[in-house]
């Protein structure tokens, strides 16, 4: 069996991450909790990457610190070689906007707004004209399996239907890397299935890059690189025989 | 615009908690009211009081010496210039131009002397609409005409002569040459106000026989009282007439709008809308508060979908501005409730007024002599409901400023906790 493009690619391809030297302490009352312990990665475009490890051992502090949610207390993170600890809460605001795409394990979707709108929410944010918008996200929530209901608000829609309208948020507008934080968790494991084939064709055709966070066998079943983390530090780092090529 | 369409989402948002939004509808809604009714017994009190006292007093603008506000006296005058008040008459803000001799006189019977005020005036030129107290004409009638020999006497005025209708009273005053001067007058009618001070201290005398004892000009006069559609338009046609009209009446000629012209009224009108003001404000302030409370609490429960708008991109600024404009949205529909709610109220109390005569023992106040209507009216002046409709805004997008602030700086991964 033939290795995707996307993947044969990946080993070459840019450096789109990169994390060196991240520590992430935090305090608890005088207590000094440290989560991330010198975490150095990197990530290329187009990679399908599980981090997995234990409760506690730094997964979602990871994917909080490379989604410029969170600052590192020592260390840098570059995404496509900007250094995040130089931009200010405006530019970070703007590379999430435009740089990274979050799946959230609780879906966090919009109430107020349907499954339309909380997809094409971010293309807004961006200033893009309303007929590519309407073209872009009718195309992409017919590609996630939701044709039909588009006009369908959260509170009308099953967990995973509402996972689907977060990865098609996510993706939308065409990010450089796309965090998902445990987003199997909430769903059944036929659903879990379903959207983890959905997110695996949307790298292989769309090239979008994922990086879990997980604890499911099924994400790292499918996933091309685990990076295992134990108490903030890495302890292995994986990449499947199929994707060396 | 770049950005999504934060009124829609805000307007969403509100009707998130419909109870929670309708509670605070309700209570803005009731604040309005209590501001409309407020300031419009208010307004049409104090235009009742002003138009009161402009038909017992000058008008709402007066034409006179320039010494005589601060020395009244009978040899102060101005000229009643035919052409000038035909010219004042036909501004569009004037109902009334006439003109008048005030001043004072001492009466003598066979039983008694007792000083008083005299208006004289031209009887085919005045009516109620003018002079108040023709409408207090309880007994007899008014003079026939302006160079009559009758006189109209308050009641209690009347008394102290111990004179009755038809009978004669000698008027003494000092003339316009400082001499004094004599006349006799036959009691043509009694007056009641049941304000004390005009029912025991002023008589009404026809102007030219008046004019003829104190040896004034034919057009001679201390007073031309103009009367307006508006109290408000005072100022303006004061103005006015000064600047066109002024030269014609005299060299020394002040020409006053009401409120300089009674200064207790002024004084007792600006106290009342200062008192009224702080009320309201109060109001305000309790209303904000209400309001403040609402988007607290709304902002508060939304913290984690906040930091969810913030970390797929929403800037602090468009999180500021979607609380902003949810305050706003609550500050419109709350005026539309006001609305609702103040039109039938509105409606009953400008058109069959409160009667607070029961509550007042049925004897009215009296302020500068001008007794207050028994019945409240309601009337309010555009500007002050343009004001009322500005100040809910104003004190709505105000209460969302501190939750609105609160927003832009959520933390999306306090507020998350998890991605």
């Amino acid at each position: 069996m033939s290795a995707p493009a996307s993947a044969l690619a990946a080993t070459s391809a840019e450096i789109i991450v990169r994390l060196v030297g991240v520590e992430k302490h935090y305090r608890q009352g005088k207590i000094d909790v440290p989560a991330l312990r010198g975490l150095d990665l990197e990530v290329r475009r187009g990679e399908f990457m599980a981090l997995t490890g234990p409760s506690g051992s730094g997964k979602t502090t990871a994917l909080n610190i490379i989604g410029g949610l969170d600052k590192p207390s020592k260390g840098h993170v570059f995404v496509e070689g900007r250094d995040l600890a130089t931009m200010s809460r405006t530019e970070l605001s703007r590379l999430r906007r435009d740089k990274i795409g979050f799946v959230f394990q609780a879906y966090n979707l919009v109430p107020v707004l349907t499954a339309f709108e909380n997809a094409e929410m971010v293309l807004r944010l961006q200033g893009m004209p309303s007929h590519e918008r309407h073209e872009r996200i009718t195309k992409l929530l017919d590609d996630v399996g939701l044709a039909g209901m588009h006009d369908r608000k959260p509170a009308e829609m099953s967990g995973g239907q509402q996972q689907r309208v977060a990865i098609a948020r996510a993706i939308a507008p065409g990010p450089l890397v796309t965090l998902a934080d445990e987003p199997t968790a909430n769903v059944d494991s036929t659903t879990a299935e379903m959207l983890l084939s959905l997110m695996e064709k949307l790298n292989r055709e769309r090239g979008v890059t994922f990086i879990f966070s997980t604890h499911d066998p099924r994400v790292m079943a499918r996933a091309r690189r685990i990076v295992r983390m134990v108490d903030g530090k890495i302890e292995s780092d994986e990449i499947k025989p199929e994707i060396e090529g | 615009m770049a950005g999504p369409r934060l009124p829609t989402l805000a307007w969403r948002n509100i009707w998130r908690n419909r109870r929670r939004t309708l509670i605070t509808l309700v209570s803005i809604a009731f604040g309005t009211l209590l501001a409309v009714i407020a300031t419009g017994i208010g307004d049409s009190s104090y235009s009742t009081m002003i138009d009161h006292a402009a038909r017992l007093g000058g008008g709402h603008v007066i034409v006179q010496n320039g010494e005589y506000a601060q020395q009244p006296s009978l040899k102060r005058t101005v000229r009643a210039d035919p052409a000038a008040m035909d010219a004042i008459r036909a501004e569009p803000e004037v109902r009334a131009v006439v003109g008048r001799v005030s001043g004072g006189v001492m009466l003598a019977t066979s039983t008694n002397n007792v000083g008083a005020g005299v208006i004289a005036i031209d009887p085919a030129a005045e009516d109620a609409t003018t002079l108040g107290l023709v409408d207090s004409i309880t007994r007899g009638a008014m003079f026939g005409s302006a160079s009559d020999e009758g006189i109209i006497l308050g009641k209690k005025l009347a008394e102290n002569l111990d004179l009755e209708l038809g009978r004669k009273v000698v008027y003494t005053v000092t003339d316009k040459r400082g001499e004094i001067a004599t006349g006799l007058a036959r009691v043509t009618g009694i007056l009641e106000t049941g304000a004390l001070e005009i029912d025991a201290g002023t008589c009404l005398m026809p102007i030219d026989s008046f004019r003829a004892t104190l040896g004034y000009a034919p057009d001679e006069v201390t007073q031309v009282a103009i009367f307006l559609a508006d109290h408000r338009d005072s100022e303006l046609v004061a103005k006015r007439v000064a600047s066109e009209q002024g030269a014609a009446f005299g060299d020394e000629v002040a020409v006053l709008p009401w409120y300089e012209a009674n200064r207790d009224l002024a004084g007792f009108v600006t106290m009342k809308t200062t008192g009224a003001l702080f009320m309201e404000l109060l109001v305000t302030l309790l209303i904000t508060a209400g309001i403040f409370n609402t988007l607290f609490v709304s902002v508060m429960e939304r913290m984690r979908e906040l930091g969810v708008l913030a970390a797929i991109g929403f800037s602090s600024r468009q999180l500021f501005a979607l609380v902003v404009w949810e305050s706003v949205w609550l500050g419109l529909c709350g005026i539309v409730a006001g609305v609702l709610l103040c039109a039938w109220p509105y409606h009953y109390l400008s058109t069959v007024g409160l009667d607070t005569a029961a509550m007042t023992g049925g004897g009215g106040t009296q302020v500068s002599g001008i007794t207050m209507s028994q019945v409240l009216y309601v009337e309010l002046y555009p500007p002050h409901a343009v004001f009322i409709a500005f100040a809910v805004v104003f004190a709505t997008v105000a209460a969302g400023l501190y939750p609105a602030y609160r927003a832009g700086k959520v933390s999306p991964v306090e507020a998350i906790r998890v991605i």
